[in-house]
């Protein structure tokens, strides 16, 4: 207890802590510029000084510790001057940009001296001259303005930790770099921006377009982008997003936000957003549906110009009842015909929840069928199952900000960085203050963590699960059973008799990192998940968990991915992740649904493919989903959309997919209406709506329409009635309202009641052992930049990064003869792409690594797969490929 | 008074290790072993030994402190980033006298519990790292130095660290961010170096000249040493003087020996017979002293009450012929060009400072010049992160206050 | 890239403090030594070698004034100009320098054989005026002796 006298009010603390939080805690506020809180105090810009009794000079508030019996003073004739001279100081090479700079109104300089004056300056000298560039692509940076709080680079290096800026020079001649042209590693990320208190950094989407006071409203929402879930504040002016800032104390990400979320909000207003609904008018296997060749840097196709070609002779626009009649006939026909498993849906991990409850509802009680699944097949959903089966509902529900406590952090299967950047701030936080980090793999997001490099370890190509079995026996070795868990320690037992087993470097060192770590975490990438034996390499996982007791955590791509599973958009479970198969919980939906339920579990998702293609299924409803291009094997996923009898796409923009749809309808994106999405940590948040579009209908509106048309009414008025009755029926979601959710917290277990473990004995199928000999193979990865297919559609992250970059080792490019900026062709029996080459040390591997998120020029399009009989994801690894330099005309 | 610091200073050969035995060298160091830690910074205690670096901290209180830390490991850094304008005491202790410093290093270490001692050498000493490199290797061959000195089982290693021509550097929170391979910025106080320093630990960071004290005052024990010089600060104490003296030069003389002593009696007067104009009296960052104030004694306690600080006791003597403003522009962009650029009124004050004493002295000086310089150098003076912007502050204060007529020449006579 | 012999050299160097990051003056040392000048190039391969952010060692190695931050010539003539040197003529000395080898304050000669930087007070004041040239001390400088000193230097 610390009792100390602030301004003659005595104040006591309950735990160490400044001056200048002791003030906070008061009520008072003194001033700063340099501090801030989510920074280590600095103590340069010298306007938070206090008179303490008994100490001669006056102190910094935000460095002294408060000590019991301190008698201080915030605010005194003294004081006053201090604060003005040195405000005026600032000013003397500040330059007089007040009416023209972009920060005024909110720029923190400007609040000071209105508030502290002085009103006149005494500096009759020359200003201080920064050299200046103006090229980088998103950050305007003007240094002229540039106090030397030094808050961006102490952000940058301290809490982003990816030490792209640093000051250069000493005293006056201090100036902060670089931002162009060359970026050191710089993640884009803003937050630089963010705690910038002056205009000296600035968003180029956003320069000389208005002014901070001029914004029509401020909405609070979650980020579209990964299974994060950031929040932050959206500034509407004429139904426009005009700028997207993060909040401290707002949303788990409390302030900090990625390039995505920070810049990637445009797509929301691209010009080429639907806004009529679209029926097919020509043949589906007609020449004329090929529009989209693969052109090497495709510009976005206009949109229905009358007469111009392309998509006018494909598609003409309807009216919503046209087009809702024609989509509610043809499925009743369909599903009366050839019966509801002729019928199947593919949901959406970018819609809301409320969005996939409506959707399943309609698909099973409507359409009679359980033949719905989504882009998580690949990888999210399967593994939670898996996870789930052995070790319990809600073992991935942790965390993120809980992930810089733990011991040691163990990585596989993907860049945390790169996939959910918040979360991987976190990871590097933890190794700041001494957690061991580890990663199976690459990761070049936290190649900085790794200072004892042996705690990088290679496996051998595409053999995780190898090196996972052997780690595996190693800590059972030292560990022995755990006994918590009979069925658990009777599958490990049995596993650890016949091992896969491998050699690789600093396997060791991880067993003994692992072995004596207190907490440890374990973060999963989907990459895992498609591997040929990739149930084998999730097993590991689940058995290391368990006998090490640790915490898991999957990175999720998309926003909603945990949502769409509690909301039941599974072959094989309803809402609140009951399994279908159990008559109880199939009776209770029934009955509040008043409908029926087919029996059967339905297909997964590269199954309703396959019977697509063989015209089993015949309707296929895909809600905001692009499996065109987010499959691998295009040409077959491209037959088996053609082999349907009827399609529709209910999507924001024509993607590749929708080009082959029967109707084509437009639904409202993110920002435009209200709904809730559930993080990868299970923790519900609340979006809202934004901004009025005045044309598109919310997905579940939609759904609700054709569900009428079909003789079942579905008569919600708004998200929050849909909230209503899922908090009524999923056991998961009970009780939950949008106040609930709104008050924040809204963490796994929620008020609901978990599914009690099903523990099964899941065999594994022991494959084939795959060789991987070829010379080079082909791998998917996830980057920092792009994040699906709405972050091509940005021109900011555009700007950032044009185009698709092909990753290849030290190694293979010498080999080859590449050089960095290259161009190559890339070819696999699948089909051949040209993309620009980068080399990366981080690669050790006979791998190159291509992203998924350019037009015509995506990795999934040269890889085939199987099917993982367990997990039934696509195993997309093996893939040889062929890589040849381009020369440039 | 007997030379303890500079005792051999006329051999060319001082800095070798049988040179520095012939003349009882090392035996401190034995002596010390044979007596508890606790018990040395007693005797350094009684002594009343105060840092030599400038600040004129008394050296066991600051020991006292490290030693009631409990934790481990502790670094003592020897300060050899000698960087105040005029000050060449430690460069010529380190060149003629290192293992001098190295036995005070081994004592000091000792004494504290540290294993490890850094020497912080500024880059712009590259004869002194040669020849403390090879007093090292030496040290380390007579088993001074090592895991087992003397056989007596004391551990003491000893790295040199070479900076690279940062003056402020030799602030002690600076030093340690930069030992750390940091951007040599201070850090606040509290928490202290004792407690918080290098890598987290408590850390010791003392002048060449103040453990170059050590042997002499375990071997003549704390109650001597006092009695020599001052009363308030005792001991032998190196007097740097240059500028226009005859004999420019270091002089080892008792602390308190009175500055026109130190001008007129050792370094032989003004050269060519010119007046004495003005001193500074420990570097430029102490208030300069107009010639006919220098009845002062020469010690950290006395010179307050005389309006100027002892700071390094680097003398620097100019005559008639020199102009103050130039000397006042020359050291203001001193100042600017080592400000380290964390604070505010130090990185932009300084340079504002500068300007109009640059303006002044080219002739393009303005009415209300000097009154603005008072009030700049007000505004700088005790709001700074470190002493720094104070130096340059008090500088100028100090010009204005006894030569504020040749800043008005310069203005009036454009 | 750093040579075999400056790696290993850093290594030895990196065991002598607990935080490998305390390596990284002494690393750009190296560094100058091997490349001329701190180089992008020589930043990078310091980077590298530590396995630290180049940013952090740009920033690092700008805030030391004895690091050549741009290329410089074979010897580089270090004076100090400060209060006690500028007393006893070292301004004379820069004047010289000027006239007689056409060389500014940093900045080098046209046959790129010296480079001038000025110094803030080497601790030469006893033999004031003085100056390093590369890492050889002289003091007690006259312009007839600069002259004969920096003949010795080719």
């Amino acid at each position: 207890m610390i009792t100390i006298t602030i301004n003659g009010k005595d104040i006591i603390l309950d735990e160490p802590m400044t001056i200048l939080k002791a003030a906070d805690v008061a009520g008072i506020k003194i001033p700063t510029l340099c501090h801030h809180e989510l920074l280590e105090p600095y103590g340069g810009c010298r306007l938070c000084v206090v008179e303490v009794e008994r100490m001669p000079k006056l102190q910094n508030a935000c460095t002294l510790m408060a000590a019991d019996g301190m008698v201080i003073r915030t605010e005194s004739e003294v004081i006053s001057k201090v604060r003005q001279d040195m405000l005026e100081l600032l000013l003397i090479n500040h330059p007089l940009d007040c009416p023209y700079c972009d920060k005024a109104g909110e720029c923190e300089l400007q609040d000071l001296v209105s508030k502290y004056g002085p009103t006149v300056g005494r500096y009759r000298e020359e200003k201080r001259k920064v050299p200046e560039s103006h090229e980088d692509r998103v950050f305007v940076r003007n240094m002229e303005r540039c106090i030397l709080c030094t808050r961006c680079v102490r952000m940058c290096s301290d809490v982003q930790g990816a030490g792209a800026i640093s000051v250069v020079g000493r005293g006056g001649r201090s100036r902060i770099e670089p931002f162009s042209p060359t970026s050191f590693n710089c993640e884009y990320c803003g937050n630089c921006l963010t705690v910038c208190p002056v205009g000296a950094i600035l968003s180029r989407p956003h320069l000389h377009s208005l002014r901070a006071w001029q914004i029509d409203r401020e909405v609070e929402t979650i980020c579209p982008y990964c299974g994060v879930g950031c929040s932050f504040v959206v500034q509407v002016r004429d139904e426009s997003i005009k700028r997207v800032i993060p909040r401290f104390g707002l949303g788990l990400n409390n302030g900090l936000l990625c390039s995505r979320g920070r810049f990637g909000y445009e797509f929301r207003e691209c010009a080429e957003r639907l806004t009529k609904p679209l029926i097919r008018i020509a043949p589906k296997n007609s020449q004329k549906s090929e529009v989209r060749s693969q052109k090497s840097n495709p510009p976005i196709p206009p949109l229905l110009k009358g007469g111009e070609g392309g998509l006018s002779e494909i598609f003409r626009e309807a009216s919503w009842t046209e087009a809702l009649d024609i989509i509610a006939e043809k499925l009743k026909d369909i599903r009366d015909k050839y019966g509801g498993d002729a019928v199947a849906g593919i949901a959406s991990p970018r819609c809301t929840n409320e969005d996939n409850y409506v959707f399943q509802k309609f698909m099973r009680i409507v359409c009679q069928t359980n033949n719905i699944d989504s882009i998580s097949r690949l990888g999210f959903a399967p593994a939670e199952r898996y996870f789930e089966d052995l070790l319990g509902q809600g073992i991935t529900a942790n965390t993120i900000t809980g992930l810089k406590n733990s011991d040691a952090i163990l990585i596989l299967g993907g860049d945390p960085i790169a996939i959910n950047p918040i979360l991987g701030l976190s990871i590097r936080a933890g190794a700041r203050s001494g957690a061991k980090v580890a990663v199976i793999g690459n990761t070049k997001g936290l190649a900085q963590m790794i200072q004892d490099k042996t705690l990088q370890i290679i496996p051998p190509l595409f053999k995780e699960a190898e090196v996972l079995e052997s780690l595996l026996l190693e800590i059972f070795k030292v560990k022995g059973l755990r006994g918590e868990r009979p069925a658990m320690d009777r599958m490990v037992g049995k596993l650890l008799e016949k091992p896969l087993k491998t050699e690789a470097q600093g396997l060791d060192e991880l067993k003994d990192v692992l072995l004596k770590a207190g907490s440890i975490s374990i973060i999963v990438g989907m990459d895992i998940v498609q591997r040929v034996n990739g149930h084998r390499a999730l097993f590991a996982i689940a058995a290391l968990t368990y006998l090490l007791e640790a915490r898991l955590y999957l990175l999720s791509e998309k926003p909603n991915e945990q949502g769409l599973i509690d909301m039941g958009c599974l072959p094989d479970v309803l809402p609140g992740g009951r399994p279908l198969g159990i008559g109880d919980f199939r009776r209770r939906f029934e009955n509040a649904w008043k409908g029926i339920i087919p029996e059967k579990d339905g297909l997964t998702l590269m199954e309703i493919i396959e019977m697509a293609r063989n015209k089993k299924i015949k309707a296929l409803y895909i809600m905001g989903e692009n499996p065109l291009f987010n499959l691998p094997k295009g040409s077959y996923i491209k037959d088996a959309l053609r082999s349907l009898d009827f399609l529709v796409v209910q999507d924001i923009f024509l993607t590749e997919t929708a080009e082959l749809a029967d109707v084509v309808l437009p639904a409202m994106s993110w920002a435009e209406k209200d709904g809730t999405y559930t993080n990868l940590e299970r923790r519900i948040q609340l979006l809202r709506k934004a901004v009025n579009r005045a044309s598109g209908m919310e997905d579940w509106r939609i759904i609700s329409e054709i569900s009428g048309r079909m003789g079942y009414r579905m008569d919600y008025r708004s998200a929050q009635d849909i909230m209503e009755e899922i908090a009524r029926l999923s056991p998961l979601y009970r009780d939950l309202s949008y106040d609930e959710i709104e008050k924040g917290d809204c963490l796994w277990p929620y008020k609901g009641e978990p599914l009690r473990g099903v523990i099964s004995e899941i065999p594994f199928v022991v494959e084939g052992v795959h060789e991987y000999k070829g010379e080079l193979y082909l791998a998917p990865e996830k980057v920092l930049f792009h994040s699906g297919t709405i972050s091509r559609r940005s021109s900011a992250l555009r700007k950032i990064c044009p185009e698709p970059i092909l990753k290849i080792g030290v190694h293979h490019a010498e080999r080859l003869g590449l050089k960095e900026g290259d161009y190559v062709s890339v070819s696999t029996t699948e089909g051949s792409i040209n993309v620009l080459v980068s080399i990366e040390e981080t690669i050790k591997d006979n791998k190159v690594l291509l992203s998924n998120n350019f037009e015509g020029r995506g990795v999934l399009s040269l890889l085939n797969y199987s099917i993982d009989p367990i997990t039934k994801a696509p195993a997309i690894e093996g893939m040889e490929v062929t890589i040849k330099r381009l020369k440039l005309q | 008074m007997e030379r303890v610091l500079l005792k051999n200073i006329e051999n060319p050969n001082s800095a070798d290790i049988n040179e520095y035995l012939k003349i009882g060298g090392y035996k401190s160091l034995s002596k010390a072993f044979a007596l508890q830690p606790k018990d040395i910074i007693e005797e350094i205690k009684k002594s009343g030994l105060r840092g030599r670096g400038g600040a004129g901290f008394p050296t066991g209180m600051k020991w006292s402190f490290a030693d009631a830390d409990p934790r481990s490991p502790k670094y003592l850094i020897c300060n050899a980033d000698e960087g105040e304008p005029g000050t060449f005491k430690d460069r010529i202790l380190l060149e003629r006298n290192p293992h001098l410093l190295i036995e005070g290093i081994v004592i000091s270490g000792y004494a504290l519990g540290a294993q490890e001692g850094f020497i912080y050498l500024r880059g712009e000493y590259p004869h002194a790292k040669d020849v403390l490199s090879r007093a090292i290797k030496q040290a380390y061959k007579n088993n001074y130095l090592g895991d087992n000195i003397l056989g007596k089982g004391v551990r003491f290693h000893i790295t040199v660290y070479q900076g690279a021509g940062a003056y402020i550097c030799g602030e002690e929170t600076a030093l340690i961010e930069s030992l750390e391979g940091k951007r040599g910025q201070p850090r606040s106080k509290p928490p202290f170096p004792v407690n918080v320093g290098a890598w987290g630990m408590p850390t010791i960071v003392n002048n060449v000249e103040t453990l170059s004290n050590v042997p002499y005052i375990i071997d003549v024990g704390g109650e001597v040493y006092s009695r020599i010089g001052s009363k308030d600060c005792p001991g032998p104490k190196l007097y740097c003087v240059s500028g226009c003296v005859e004999r420019p030069g270091v002089y080892e003389l008792p602390m308190g020996t009175s500055l026109r002593e130190i001008i007129y009696k050792h370094a032989g007067g003004i050269k060519g017979g010119r007046g004495l104009k003005a001193v500074f009296p420990g570097g430029i960052s102490t208030p300069v002293l107009p010639g006919d104030k220098i009845d002062c004694p020469m010690d950290f306690v006395s010179m307050p009450k005389f309006d100027s600080m002892l700071g390094s006791g680097a003398v620097i003597v100019m005559d008639e012929s020199v102009c103050m403003v130039k000397v006042a522009l020359r050291s203001l962009r001193f100042f600017e060009h080592e400000s380290c650029g964390k604070c505010v009124p130090c990185r932009e004050g300084v340079e504002w400072l500068r300007k109009i004493v640059e303006r002044i002295e080219y002739g393009k000086g303005r009415e209300g010049d000097i009154e603005l310089l008072s009030q700049v150098a007000e505004t700088i003076s005790g709001r700074t992160f470190c002493p720094l912007g104070d130096g340059a502050a008090c500088m100028v204060l100090a010009m204005i206050k006894h030569f504020r007529y040749e800043f008005e020449e310069h203005i009036k006579n454009r | 890239m750093l040579s075999e012999t400056a790696i290993k050299e850093l290594e030895e160097i990196k065991k002598s403090y607990p935080d490998p990051k305390s390596a990284l003056l002494p690393a750009l040392y190296i560094a100058q030594r091997e490349f001329g000048w701190l180089s992008p190039e020589a930043i990078e391969s310091v980077a590298k070698a530590l396995n630290l952010p180049e940013a952090m060692v740009r920033g690092t190695s700008s805030f030391y004034s004895m690091f050549k931050h741009k290329p410089m010539g074979r010897h580089l003539i270090q004076l100090c100009t400060n209060v006690s040197c500028m007393i006893l003529g070292a301004e004379r000395l820069v004047d010289f320098l000027k006239n007689r080898y056409a060389l500014e304050p940093n900045s080098t000669t046209a046959d790129g054989r010296f480079s001038l930087m000025i110094m803030e007070c080497i601790g030469g004041c006893d033999v004031a005026p003085a100056m390093l040239i590369n890492t050889d001390f002289y003091g007690n400088l006259t312009e007839q002796r600069i002259g004969e000193i920096l003949e010795k230097y080719k």
